[in-house]
């Protein structure tokens, strides 16, 4: 079974002074008026299993106003059923503090903690941001699914920048063009490799994505494609791209080629969903590309955590429906929303219902913890 | 603050790996309180080593002399030679009593970032001693790194290129040995199943 968290706390963090929730096993839904925090609780959530914010990167601005210090606690139920404790210390200043069971650690091991997947606003920019969002988007898909892939990346990102290093070099006659060629076979070894991830990575959430992005309510027929810039499936062809654009790459000063400038295409009939849809529809967009992820992990039992933020606002009630019963299909979720009404499947009986008013939290569920402003 | 030959002395503790200011000047401290002798010790230990210790000349690995003991042992197979980037890296390789050839250091790792190219390495000198003295095969042992990657396939090229002959190895990374799988890290175990072998 997939790791699950199951108790939230949260000292002095965004608008919450002190806060304590507990999460169902299955639908938690957050509700409360605009501005009452409800985001800042999901973001809480990410923040204490992740060890950072999913909002922004300015960290301090987590800390609430006139506090010294955040601190967020997160109690999880890890793969080996066990139940583990991670905490986030946060002093504007200092160094930030992750414990996992009180042994302080850089990052918290997958095993004792959900994956989070989140669905904020702000997260649109991975629909309609530039296409290095998109990549790193599915660099993790990869990591994710095949987590001795995971390192490819960075030793790619290492070898590229080795490799413009030594154009740099050969432009201003500290070495010769040979010097490059180390750099282009291990540019083009590591390439192929990251090329070959993406490529099945985006294969597998492919038919999910355009099967969701129907069902949440795209009109005409959404297709997800990883779009490689190289067509060479063989490190040796793409050597040889390399080396043809050498040239170029000394002109500009920088390698013009390669999985680095890569794209993960996302169409909606046809057009490019970054440019040519509606914001609601790039939001179905998201959603769906999350939902196929989801869907993808649930298949290897390693389901995420989903954050869904206001996720319903903008759908009508035949696609919340269809949402509830995306929902419902496993995993866990928390869903935020002004009335419960508005959340798929939020009356059940097995949900976990919380209020949130001013930075303070009831809850409203049976099984639920209350908790004290 | 400090008077100049103290000063002196931190300035030049300071410039090796791993020192700060604030440990140097701890050392410096540590050394003017410590008795004559063990200070001058050290100061004659340096300058010894400054002056007798130099490279191989086949090899580059440290020795006194112009050949290093490893070389000039007769029952070491010159025709296999195994690669590495730095002197320190003979030492464990020697401990396992398993390897009979000889070496060759490379003095470093391919890295335009610092500056290294190939002819910063002692490649040119290799691919000359593989071509000439029917040397059989070459262990590629430089680091698991990119840039250590890079430069076994560098090496790698060279060869074919100018010592057709020779066989190129490259050491074998997977599991470490009486390790659990169960405990094994992904990356690791992944990089074992690719590398797996017919029994």
């Amino acid at each position: 079974m997939a790791p699950r968290a199951t108790r939230l706390r949260l000292r002095d963090f965004r608008n919450y002074e002190r806060a304590e929730v507990a999460l169902g096993e299955n639908l938690t839904v957050v509700t409360g008026p605009n501005g009452a925090g409800k985001t800042n609780l999901l973001e809480g959530l990410y923040f204490a299993l992740v060890g950072r914010s999913c909002r922004t990167s300015v960290e301090r601005e987590v800390v609430r106003v006139g506090a010294p210090a955040a601190r967020l606690e997160v109690d999880t139920e890890g793969e080996d059923h066990r139940s583990h404790r991670l905490e986030v210390g946060l002093a504007p200043g200092e160094p930030k503090r992750l414990t996992l069971d009180g042994s302080v650690l850089d990052r918290p091991p997958a095993c004792v903690r959900p994956l989070v997947s989140v669905f904020m606003p702000d997260r649109l920019t991975l629909i309609k941001g530039p296409p290095t969002t998109r990549r790193a988007h599915l660099d993790q898909l990869a990591a994710t699914l095949w987590p001795a892939r995971g390192p490819v990346r960075f030793a790619y990102a290492q070898a590229l920048a080795q490799r413009n290093a030594a154009l740099a070099r050969v432009r201003s006659g500290r070495s010769s063009t040979a010097a490059l060629d180390p750099w282009d076979v291990e540019l083009a070894r590591l390439g192929i490799e990251l090329m070959e991830a993406r490529a099945e990575a985006a294969a597998l959430v492919a038919p999910g994505f355009a099967v969701r992005a129907g069902e949440l309510g795209l009109p005409e027929r959404a297709e997800l494609a990883y779009a490689p810039r190289s067509l060479s499936g063989e490190p040796a062809g793409l050597r040889e791209e390399l080396f043809e654009r050498r040239p170029g790459d000394l002109e500009r000063g920088f390698t013009g080629h390669g999985p680095h400038r890569d794209e993960l295409v996302l169409r909606h009939g046809g057009r490019l969903l970054r440019s040519h849809a509606s914001q609601g529809q790039q939001r179905v967009g998201l959603l769906a590309l999350l939902f196929a992820e989801r869907d993808l992990l649930l298949e290897r039992e390693s389901a995420p955590l989903m954050l869904l933020d206001d996720v319903t606002s903008e759908l009508d009630s035949a696609r919340r429906a269809r949402l509830a019963e995306a929902v419902r299909a496993g995993g866990q979720v928390v869903v935020s929303a002004t009335e419960l009404e508005h959340v798929p499947g939020g009356i059940e009986r097995d949900v976990t219902h919380v209020e949130v008013q001013d930075g303070t939290l009831r809850d409203r569920a049976p099984t639920g913890l209350a908790s004290a402003a | 603050m400090l008077a100049p030959p103290v000063n002196r002395l931190v300035t030049e503790l300071a410039r090796l790996p791993g020192i700060g200011q604030r440990t140097a000047q701890r050392l410096a401290f540590h050394l003017l309180s410590a008795p004559e002798d063990e200070a001058l010790d050290l100061a004659a230990a340096i300058r010894e080593v400054k002056e007798t210790v130099g490279r191989c000349e086949t090899c580059f690995n440290l020795s006194v002399g112009p050949r290093c003991r490893i070389c000039e042992d007769e029952r070491r197979d010159p025709a296999l030679i195994c690669v590495v980037e730095q002197p320190g890296d003979v030492i464990p390789l020697e401990r396992t009593h398993e390897f009979p050839g000889r070496y060759h250091v490379l003095g470093g790792a391919l890295s335009p970032i610092d500056g290294i190219d190939p002819e910063d390495l002692r490649i040119a000198e290799l691919v000359e001693r593989a071509s000439e003295n029917g040397v059989r095969e070459v262990v590629v042992a430089t680091n698991s790194t990119t840039t250590g990657e890079a430069t076994a396939l560098y090496v790698a090229d060279a060869l074919r290129e100018r010592a057709p002959d020779v066989a190129v190895t490259r050491l074998a990374s997977g599991l470490p040995v009486g390790a659990d799988l169960e405990y094994a890290d992904e990356v690791t175990l992944g990089k074992a199943l690719r590398g797996r072998r017919q029994l």
